[in-house]
């Protein structure tokens, strides 16, 4: 580097103040967008902890007079709640556990092995990602009426555990695994099965942590599936039942907003817990172009 | 798994049928929540005490779906007597289909009186036949709360009012933190009273008829003696949480809100005096008249036993069925004194005879007729309803959108 | 190429290649059988279901109609009628589906860009050694793992008449005073902010990626050539992000063009037809009409736009691979 260069950064650097106000300005942006981000989420938050009167008082108060903790106790008594978390949970758990068993599994077979028809099998898969669910939902609907799983609670497994996406995504992931490691284990004498599950799997954190969340919020968080499949109250999810609750305990806005924090919850718990890989998968997997 | 349930349901029938040897005669019924609804098993009960000999037994469709799974098992020449018609379509479709017996005859013979239905038979009938007869009537009736009105020292309102009188009514009624009415959201709360006259309806494509009642509520809407439309939209709240608030004194809703009332006055959710009246009537039209929706019965072509069929249809849709229903706090479509009784007794009825004599309908159209592509007429005119409430367009502008799209929907 | 093709179809297979076959297919199996009959014999189906007519009853009163579904869903006769009047927009004006198109067009081509551009500024202000970039990462990314009916309850609330957003804008001096989701204008604002409040977060993620991808080499050779930052911004991050600027808007336009929950739940399609989008639209006739052939014409459209947007997205990609 030549000698005006250097001075050109030392002055740059020797200027303090200038960096000052850079930085200042830079901090002042980033906390007004996460101000924004998070407002609805505090307003959530405060009007949960108040009277239902108390959530349209004009000027708004953003911290309540008395906190009435009482509503999160409520919510539970209104509406069968408890059945609506199990639902949920169940349809979130086995959705995910398949969908990451299943597409890592035939996503080795994408990636690492070589086999006839594999292309045109790839294909089809993608093909499918691009085609809109709500242009075959209504022949989906009406084979799973036949079936008789209309209004159970393995319609939704079966519609979102086998998702061309997770196949697609971990795919992307083990192409980015050296092969010769793969011939190496063969050398070794490890079977397909096994360089599966002691060298692909431990391998693929990240991008199981990815597909993990995106499944388990993906699931969590679908209303036009469980809207359209279930009917019964037994059988209702989350999503559907904070709607239910919504419009029948219409005037109880702090009730609904303490209901709604709740649904949260879960979700939140699950990603701040892998937060971590996820980002990484992102970044690894093809997802970013 | 259903066919499993049918075919099961199927064998024990034989086996009870084979049991009872021909003492019994059978009578089967499709219907939905045989088990839970209340009024179904009051029917039973009374039908089979009225009945010796005869056993009633419910086929029990899940209410969702019940057009499409009764439509598929009435195509598949099911041999249930008696079908009960959740909908008006669908005894469009199944008389068209020809699964429905024509009642013109058994009327005929045994000079069936029909004049306890105010004319809601005429749904069930097409091309002057007959081919159904409502049981179950939920037609809109006013609510008030009588405490407000007390504190006020303004009287009650009446069961001859007309609407331009209860205009005045809500505006007077109105003052610091009380609206004087509420209006529900949808079209049937604001605008749906054009069809009272027994001459207009929703699906004739003329929709000018429904400006007077636009007018109605702007003006109600702009003088601030209900809750503005905006702002209910936005909240979402519900009619049964604004009227049960206490800050509301009348509000025009359908009759299955008096169960709600009865409950919330028992739980405490609210404790004020609340009454019923008629609701109100325009210029011309009757005192008295009303809309709703119906719940029918018709005879399936293939009935095993079809003079048994006509026989419960007769009994169910007549004064004693009718009094069976209302035990339960059902509103029953028969219109009649005793039924008004019946009602009326039911713990929890305003006390009061001017909410008894609102049991006694004058007249009660349908909310929403049977007519060709019915639920595209129903988007039309709720679309544009909406329109016209958040005043993205003035009232003559979103009756010609409707009278446009319906011709658009013809042509 | 028919050299290859004849060899792979003339040899027959040895046992070890027979056995791979075997064995590959045993790791696809699980995924493939759900796969095929829950999607793609769907997929298939839904072609043939948009040239008929049902109620969705049985099967035995399907009734084969031909283009009848998509001449009625195009109001092709009337439209060319009143296109020869001179009325050339009145598919976009009058006819449900062009309403629904408008709408979802001009929601996407809102809502992408304003998102993207969100996006790369949240992801360079974060590339930047920022004190707690991890904590603002996880606030910006949170909206998009929150369940899509809380959060349009609550800034439905937010958006009315004398909610906290109105009363925001006031301050600046705006006489906005109207529910949003009550208002045929703002309406459909109100769902793009909400879009794009929403997302920005997870398209920061993918942007933080690409960033690091980007050589440092090159803003010190513009620094020698005496380049500012805004100059840098354009000439060097901005073509470098190019590959995933393009990836990103193709995800993105997909999935504004299959928006459903905001619309159901915020403002069910009004007021009148002014949020009525395609996915919406396409609900409504199936489930709420019971015209399941016609609702499958009306999927076909949405089906036929985003296979486009595919194929662009995968010829550009080809482009960009041999760049």
């Amino acid at each position: 580097m030549s000698q005006a260069v250097i001075k050109k950064d030392a002055i740059k650097k020797d200027n303090p103040t200038l960096q000052l106000v850079g930085k200042t300005l830079l901090y002042i942006v980033l906390i007004s967008v996460a101000l924004f981000t998070l407002v609805p989420f505090v307003w959530m938050i405060s009007s949960s902890l108040k009277l239902d009167r108390e959530v349209f008082a004009y000027p708004m108060k953003w911290i309540p007079e008395t906190f009435r903790w009482e509503n999160y106790v409520l919510i539970w008594q209104k509406v069968p709640m408890v059945t609506y978390f199990k639902n949920t949970a169940f349809i979130a758990l086995v959705v995910t556990c398949l969908q990451t068993l299943t597409s890592s599994f035939a996503a080795y077979a994408f990636a690492k092995l070589n086999f006839k028809g594999r292309d045109v099998l790839f294909l089809a898969y993608i093909a499918t990602i691009a085609v809109p669910w709500q242009a075959y939902m209504l022949p989906q609907f009406i084979m799973m009426r036949s079936m008789g799983l209309y209004d159970t609670l393995w319609a939704m497994v079966v519609l979102q555990a086998f998702s061309a996406f997770g196949v697609f995504l971990m795919r992307q992931f083990y192409q980015g695994v050296p092969t010769e490691l793969c011939e190496a284990a063969r050398i070794d004498g490890l079977s397909e099965y096994g360089i599966w599950a002691r060298i692909m799997l431990p391998l693929s954190k990240a991008a199981i942590a990815t597909l993990v969340i995106f499944t388990f919020v993906n699931t969590w968080n679908d209303y036009m599936g469980p809207m359209i499949y279930l009917t019964r109250d037994v059988n209702k999810t989350i999503q559907v039942g904070l709607r239910r609750f919504i419009q029948e305990n219409s005037s109880d806005y702090h009730l609904i907003m303490a209901a709604s924090l709740v649904s949260l919850l879960p979700v939140s718990v699950v990603f701040l817990c892998l937060q971590k890989y996820f980002i990484e998968g992102i970044a690894t997997s093809g997802l970013k172009g | 798994m259903k066919k499993m349930l049918t075919l099961v349901l199927a064998l024990m029938m034989a086996l009870t049928m084979i049991g009872a040897a021909s003492a019994d005669e059978v009578l089967t019924v499709v219907t939905w929540d045989a088990t839970t609804t209340p009024y179904l098993i009051a029917q039973e009960a009374a039908f089979e005490a009225a009945n010796p000999g005869v056993d009633l037994q419910y086929i029990d469709v899940a209410s969702q779906d019940y057009a499409i799974k009764v439509g598929t098992m009435l195509s598949g020449g099911d041999t249930s007597d008696v079908v009960m018609v959740k909908e008006i379509t669908d005894i469009v479709n199944w008389s068209g289909a020809g699964y429905a017996t024509s009642l013109n005859d058994y009327i005929a013979a045994e000079n069936y009186d029909l004049s306890g239905f105010v004319g809601m038979e005429a749904n069930y009938a097409f091309d002057g036949v007959q081919y159904a007869l409502p049981f179950r009537s939920d037609f809109w009736v006013l609510f008030y709360n009588k405490d407000l009105f007390d504190a006020a020292g303004v009287a009650y309102p009446t069961n001859d009012m007309t609407w331009d009188q209860y205009a005045e009514l809500a505006k007077t009624m109105t003052s610091e933190g009380v609206y004087g009415t509420h209006y529900h959201t949808w079209l049937s709360a604001v605008a749906n009273w054009a069809v009272c006259d027994g001459v207009n309806t929703l699906v004739d494509g003329e929709y000018s008829d429904l400006a007077y009642f636009y007018n109605l509520y702007q003006g109600l809407e702009d003088a601030g003696a209900c809750m503005a439309y905006n702002e209910l939209k936005a909240s979402g709240l519900h009619y049964s949480a604004a009227f049960a608030n206490g800050n509301v004194a009348m509000m025009p809703m359908g009759y299955w809100y008096v169960s709600t009332l009865i409950g919330y006055n028992n739980d405490g959710t609210c404790n004020f005096n609340w009454g019923i009246t008629a609701v109100p009537h325009a210029d011309g039209v009757a005192a008295g008249s009303s809309f709703g929706n119906l719940t029918g019965v018709m005879v399936n072509e293939k009935a095993a036993n079809k003079d048994l069929a006509w026989k419960y249809v007769a009994w169910l849709c007549g004064e004693e069925g009718a009094a069976a229903t209302a035990s339960t706090g059902s509103r029953p479509a028969w219109v009649s004194e005793n039924v008004a009784g019946a009602m009326s007794s039911v713990a929890g009825f305003p006390a009061d005879e001017a909410s008894k004599a609102a049991l006694l309908p004058s007249y009660v159209a349908v909310e929403m007729p049977a007519a060709d592509r019915v639920s595209e007429i129903s988007t039309i005119v709720n679309e544009e309803h909406t329109m016209i409430m958040t005043r993205e367009i003035d009232i003559d502008e979103g009756i010609e959108e409707m009278n446009e799209r319906f011709a658009e929907l013809f042509e | 190429m028919a050299q290859t093709a004849a060899k792979k179809s003339g040899r027959p297979m040895s046992k070890l290649e027979r056995k791979n076959t075997l064995i590959a297919y045993s790791f696809l199996a699980p995924n493939f059988l759900g796969f095929a009959i829950f999607t793609l014999v769907p997929v298939v189906f839904s072609v043939l279901l948009s040239f008929v007519e049902w109620n969705g009853g049985a099967m035995t009163q399907m009734k084969w109609v031909g283009l009848e579904n998509y001449a009625d869903i195009f109001k092709i006769e009337k439209v060319i009628e009143k296109f020869a009047d001179g009325e050339f927009f009145y598919f976009f004006e009058r006819v449900d589906l062009g309403i629904a198109l408008k709408n979802t067009i001009f929601y996407t081509i809102i809502t992408v860009p304003m998102t993207l551009i969100c996006a790369i500024a949240l992801a360079m202000a974060l590339n930047k050694a920022v004190k707690g970039a991890v904590a603002f990462r996880t606030i910006f990314f949170f909206p998009y793992v929150a369940s899509m009916v809380a959060i349009c309850v609550c800034w439905n609330f937010m958006l009315m008449k004398d909610g906290p957003v109105n009363q925001l804008i006031q301050l600046f001096g705006i006489p906005f005073n109207k529910s949003w989701t009550a208002d045929s204008t703002m309406a459909m604002w109100a769902i793009i902010l909400v879009s794009v409040w929403r997302n920005m977060g997870y398209y920061m993620i993918i942007y933080l990626a690409a960033l690091q991808g980007v050589p440092r080499e090159l803003y010190e050779a513009a620094t020698v050539d005496g380049a500012n930052k805004w100059q840098q911004f354009t000439n060097i991050t901005l073509p470098q992000l190019q590959p995933t600027t393009f990836f990103a808007s193709i995800m993105m336009i997909i999935s504004c063009f299959k928006i459903f929950d905001v619309v159901a739940i915020m403002t069910e399609g009004g007021p009148g037809r002014s949020t009525k989008m395609l996915v919406y639209y396409i609900y409504d006739v199936a489930f709420k009409q019971n015209k399941y052939g016609l609702a499958s014409a009306i999927s076909m459209v949405l089906l036929v736009i985003v296979l486009i947007v595919t194929i662009i997205q995968f010829s550009s990609e080809k482009k960009f691979a041999n760049d």
